[in-house]
């Protein structure tokens, strides 16, 4: 056998039959061929995508808006709900619009009562978890084995997402957030853009991405590359890009306070900005966002703490992440208060 | 959907009547996802393949105004954007052949006496093979696959890839030399002139 016969065999081995799901890809290039404007807000809502980055979307106008000096919005005074708040914030990386694929990122929020210590856990997309029985839009079921968590979106959108995280974690979600590549760059625009110190000069030609070190403001374009990108940058895995994730929102949360004090004109047009580039359910708008943030008086960014669920390599695939189940179980115990 | 049994139309033929009409470039899906899913499946495993195969068809899709009504076979136009999209799972693809080099492949060798042997084969040089994949530059790699897992000519390969034949045989030969020279370091009775 020469070489080329000994791959042809390799590659019979490694080959998969197509499954049935595949008709699912069938439904989005039909989808895609379908003359636009119908359905658009249902595009919209499946697309839910959002950037890991959003945990902004949802948490920092909470922040922004806790300021008490600045006069008090009228009517919304007395705060809606003051207890803990868990909340799923959901980043997708579909890349055109209307398409959705797999979930992007995936943060949960956990909000205590006296919104002191609000504490992110980012769970990487690649950790292998057993969905949640939960059918998807077109009626069909989910795989029965383990799969990276991010395909929970693709398979049932935010519901599923929330199902599979929540019985992972044994946290109650109160409300999920879905933002999408647009919405993140919109919003970052909105405030102006989001200041950085890169400790080393950036250069990812696939994200169109180039930036020298030092400290510089990123555009919305820029920063969505910044967050996604996994070549040019740390050790190119997605844990490398969550940490960059969590530092880019600690920079956009100093950046929301600034404006907040400074430049009520620029913070308007970013809450604005937030309230359309979110999905949210159940549904805020910018009222039960303000009546949310009031109620976080006196929260200030540095009350905020990331990490990320601990995992380790997956056995049968070095690609995928397993989560270190005792860990885990720490890390969210405080969810559940 | 099926394909009507009569005279089946040619894929560009079908591509060009998706412009007035759109689902019929569903049609297309119809005849090659199959194809591309187990191609792509064999680079990078089920589930980032059936990711991609969509993209690809949402990708040729939005791009089907552009295609050269010469060509009558759609193929390597389909596994050329399948190819760029594979190569943004560069480092997935590495870590999965870096992966066989100790792990057993799923499922059994099954079929005629002489396919069981050939596995055996497969299966004792597969170490090598898998580490060869593993290291070859991108550019190599996808000429290389494109031959042995997708079974385009070298012109049809020159077509997927937008490069002139010649550089489809130059890079088809330098990553089968890489190959030749990962499986000829345990027999070098193998080595070839």
């Amino acid at each position: 056998m020469d070489d080329l016969e000994l791959l042809r065999d390799l590659g019979r081995e490694l080959e998969h039959e197509p499954p049935a799901s595949l008709t699912r890809q069938r439904g989005r290039l039909l989808e895609a061929s379908r003359p636009r404007g119908r359905g658009g807000r249902v595009r919209w809502r499946m697309l839910g995508a959002v950037a890991a980055v959003t945990a902004a979307a949802i948490l920092l106008p909470m922040l922004a808006f806790h300021d008490r000096r600045t006069e008090p919005a009228a009517g919304t005074s007395a705060p809606a709900a003051a207890g803990p708040l868990n909340v799923l914030v959901i980043g997708s990386d579909a890349r055109r619009d209307g398409y959705p694929t797999r979930a992007d990122t995936l943060m949960l929020v956990h909000v205590p009562a006296g919104r002191k210590n609000v504490r992110v856990v980012s769970i990487p997309r690649d950790s292998l978890v057993t969905l949640a029985d939960c059918a998807n839009p077109r009626g069909k079921g989910v795989p029965v084995g383990p799969v990276p968590i991010g395909s929970a979106f693709t398979q049932g959108g935010a519901a599923c997402t929330l199902k599979t995280v929540e019985r992972l974690t044994r946290v109650r979600i109160d409300q999920t957030a879905v933002i999408g590549f647009g919405g993140f760059r919109r919003m970052v625009d909105a405030l102006g853009g989001v200041e950085m110190t890169l400790p080393a000069p950036v250069a990812d030609p696939a994200a169109g991405l180039r930036l020298p070190a030092g400290t510089q403001v990123l555009d919305g374009r820029q920063a969505l590359a910044y967050v996604r990108a996994r070549r040019g940058l740390g050790d190119g895995s997605d844990l490398s890009r969550i940490e960059r994730q969590q530092m880019f929102m600690a920079a956009l949360a100093r950046r929301m306070r600034a404006h907040q004090r400074d430049n009520r004109l620029l913070f308007g047009r970013f809450l604005a900005a937030a309230a359309v580039s979110v999905e949210t359910v159940p549904r805020l708008d910018v009222g039960g966002l303000r009546a949310l943030a009031d109620t976080f008086a006196r929260t200030g960014a540095d009350d905020v703490e990331f990490r990320t669920v601990p995992v380790r390599p997956a056995a049968a695939d070095p690609s995928r992440l397993v989560w270190d189940a005792e860990a885990a179980e720490r890390l969210f115990a405080p969810f559940r208060e | 959907m099926t394909v009507p049994p009569t005279a089946q139309e040619h894929d560009a033929d079908l591509i060009r009547s998706s412009l007035a009409d759109p689902e019929a470039f569903a049609a297309l899906f119809d005849r090659y996802s199959a194809m591309l899913f187990r191609y792509v499946s064999r680079r990078l495993g089920p589930e980032a393949a059936e990711d991609i195969v969509g993209e690809t068809f949402l990708a040729a899709f939005s791009r089907r105004h552009r295609y050269d009504a010469a060509q009558r076979d759609a193929r390597p136009w389909l596994f050329g954007i399948a190819t760029k999209l594979v190569a943004r799972h560069h480092r997935t693809e590495a870590a999965r052949y870096r992966a066989l080099r100790r792990s057993p492949v799923d499922g059994p060798v099954e079929g005629p006496a002489d396919r069981v042997a050939a596995g055996v084969t497969a299966a004792a040089s597969r170490p090598m093979l898998a580490e060869a994949l593993a290291g070859l530059p991108r550019r190599d790699l996808d000429v290389l696959l494109l031959v042995a897992w997708g079974d385009l000519a070298y012109d049809e390969v020159a077509r997927a890839l937008g490069i002139p034949v010649g550089t489809v045989r130059s890079r088809l030969n330098r990553a089968r030399r890489k190959v030749r020279e990962a499986l000829g370091g345990t027999d070098p009775t193998r080595e070839e002139a």
